[in-house]
Formats: C-alpha cells, sequence, structure tokens
C-alpha cells in the first residue's frame, strides 16, 4: 500500500445538492469524513487526484484538513454509472495500527492446465487487518491445476497479520472444462442460415 | 429464448424508458461487461442473438453471463384494424433498460478477444453501448 496518498482537503461549509454541483462543476468532488465517535466533517477533495486514488480498492489517504493532518479510508465512493464522474466519496477516520475490516480483490495468476479454464466465483474476500497494512490484493496460483480443482477461502495465503472474516467455506476459484457450443446455438446457427438463404443471402 | 414462465398479468402498461438504472452498474460477475448508454426495450430475441454472436466468437473457454431478463410483454394490435375492442395481444417479452445498465459480462478469456465477442454482441442491440473492465476499486 502507498503511503504517498496526500490530499489536501477544504473544509466545506455549503451543503445541499445545489452546492454539490457548484464543487462538482469545478472539478471537486464533495466528500465525508467520519468515524470514532466523532462529528462528520464535510470538505472538498480535488478531482482528479482522487480519481487516481480510488482506483484501486482500500486506499488509506493522509488528509490535510487546513494544516490538520488526518488518516482515512476510502470507505464508499459513489459514481455516476453514465458519466462515470465521481459523485461523492465517504471516508472513514483510521488511527495507525488500528485493525480495520475491508475487502480486498482476489487476482488469479499463471495458467491452469491446458484445455481447462479458471473461474474466479468471488471477486473479494473480508479480511481483518492493520489500517496501516492493508493489502492491495490477494493472489491466487492456478499454474498446472487440473479439472476438478476447488480453492475455497480457507485455502488461501493470506498476508501477514490478515485474519479472514469471510466464511473459510467460501468458493474462490474452480477449474473446470469448457463446454462447446450448445445444441440451442447449434440450431439458432442452422435457423439463421436457414433464413439467410431463403432472402438470398450467402451465408459465411 | 428467455420467456417468462407465468406471469400476474399477461397484458401490462409499457415500461417507464425515463431515468437512469440505479442497479446493475457495475461488472460484478465477470471481468468485462457491456454498459447500455441509451434506453432501450431488449426483446428475448435479441439478447439470444447477442449471446450466441458471444459465445460463437468465444468458442471454447470463457463464460458469460446475462444480467437483464425480459419480464415485460409488449402488446400490439393486428394490422389494419380499427381502433378500439381492447388491447392488442402480446407480441414481444423485452427487458427494459436504462442507460447504465450492465447488459453482459464475460469472463475467462483474454482482453482482445472478450472485446471482439463483446462488441458483436452489441451490434445485436438496439441501444448505444460500451465496454467496460471491472476495476479493483469496485470490488
Amino acid at each position: 500500500m502507498s503511503d504517498d496518498n496526500k490530499v489536501i482537503a477544504e473544509a466545506r461549509e455549503s451543503f445541499g445538492k445545489g452546492a454539490a454541483r457548484k464543487i462538482r462543476a469545478a472539478g471537486k468532488i464533495p466528500a465525508v469524513i467520519y468515524g470514532h465517535g466523532t462529528d462528520p466533517q464535510h470538505v472538498t477533495l480535488p478531482g482528479h487526484q482522487m480519481l487516481l486514488i480510488v482506483r484501486k480498492a482500500n486506499q488509506i489517504i493522509t488528509l490535510d484538513i487546513a494544516g490538520t493532518e488526518q488518516l482515512v479510508l476510502v470507505k464508499d465512493v459513489q459514481r455516476d454509472p453514465v458519466l462515470s464522474i465521481i459523485e461523492h466519496i465517504d471516508l472513514v477516520v483510521v488511527r495507525k495500527g488500528e485493525k480495520v475490516t475491508v475487502d480486498v480483490p482476489v487476482v488469479l495468476e499463471g495458467e491452469s492446465a491446458p484445455g481447462t479454464i479458471s473461474n474466479l466465483d468471488a471477486n473479494s474476500i473480508s479480511l481483518e487487518v492493520s489500517a496501516t497494512d492493508i493489502p492491495e490484493r490477494v493472489v491466487v496460483s492456478v499454474e498446472g491445476l487440473a479439472e476438478g480443482v476447488q480453492i475455497s477461502a480457507a485455502d488461501l495465503e493470506l498476508p501477514t497479520g490478515a485474519t479472514l472474516l469471510s466464511d473459510p467455506e467460501t468458493l474462490i476459484v474452480a477449474i473446470s472444462t469448457p463446454s462447446g457450443p450448445s445444441s440451442d446455438d447449434e440450431a439458432a446457427d442452422a435457423a439463421s442460415a436457414e433464413a439467410g438463404a431463403e432472402a438470398g443471402v450467402d451465408s459465411e | 429464448m428467455l420467456i417468462p414462465r407465468r406471469v400476474k398479468h399477461r397484458k401490462q402498461h409499457r415500461p417507464v424508458r425515463t431515468g437512469q438504472a440505479t442497479g446493475g452498474t457495475k461488472v460484478s460477475f465477470g471481468e468485462f461487461g457491456i454498459q447500455a448508454m441509451t434506453p432501450a426495450y431488449v426483446t428475448n430475441r435479441q439478447i439470444e442473438s447477442a449471446r450466441i454472436a458471444m459465445t460463437r466468437h468465444i468458442k471454447r473457454g470463457g463464460k458469460v453471463w446475462i444480467n437483464i431478463y425480459p419480464d415485460r410483454p409488449l402488446t400490439k394490435k393486428p394490422a389494419e384494424t380499427r381502433m378500439g375492442s381492447g388491447k392488442g395481444s402480446p407480441e414481444w417479452w423485452v427487458a427494459n433498460v436504462k442507460p447504465g445498465r450492465v447488459l453482459f459480462e464475460v469472463a475467462g478469456v483474454d482482453e482482445t478477444l472478450a472485446r471482439e465477442a463483446l462488441t458483436r454482441a452489441i451490434h445485436k442491440l438496439p441501444l448505444k453501448a460500451r465496454i467496460i473492465k471491472r476495476e479493483e476499486g469496485d470490488a
């Protein structure tokens, strides 16, 4: 996890959709900080810098709010699904050495045995880790694994200091042999070829 | 083809086409997906056609998810019929797709093949769409 996520935040005094829209129009992102029994604090963050930071999961950020440094964890990001812009960010206060619960992405590495495919069933697992030592991802090697092999959450090699919170029996990866085109596909192919011939169109 | 087994009302009002999708806007199961950019009624025939275009291109290997279901009936009056005499008979089954909705997802194939397969599927759909990739931050 990189430690260079230093962001200068401005305290926010104006609220509501009108104020939020003005902030977004200025290329910034409205955000809220909460946690540890503190009062919610409304801030404005730089848009482009935050866009780059939140591309990775579970980023820890050192916020500089009017000279005061605050360690926060990205809790939730609201995006516009069509415009792909960040509308709002939720940040949760964390303290160094504190344990936090995070969903860490699972990434496959290597190629399974020839003729098989690896199906990633769970894209992330829930871990309890130190706030300043959150792993970027959990890597699962499927190199040379044969058909029928299943890897569950309990089989994963977790980073040091991490505790698994997900169900240990959760299926993470299953190696299977892909099926060929189904009978439906073949029937549809035949139907389309027939329709093409009737219309005087040459099929491929 | 996807078709509901049993429905409460055989003839329904036309689904609302305004607004954006509020859920199902991220790639949740696979690695790549098709995201709608415009609203549309996607029929079960179009969904099937897109699925076949994709699976035929991928051939063996890979996995395809269909995230939409055509559960809304649309009716049509017969040609050259005078107005009145009640609502027409159900003609199509459609999924009411709004901008932002992820329609199909694929996994288990390399990026070039996945993009080509999804492009072929987009050509079968009555809407503008783009291909999106799962981001780690989405986990």
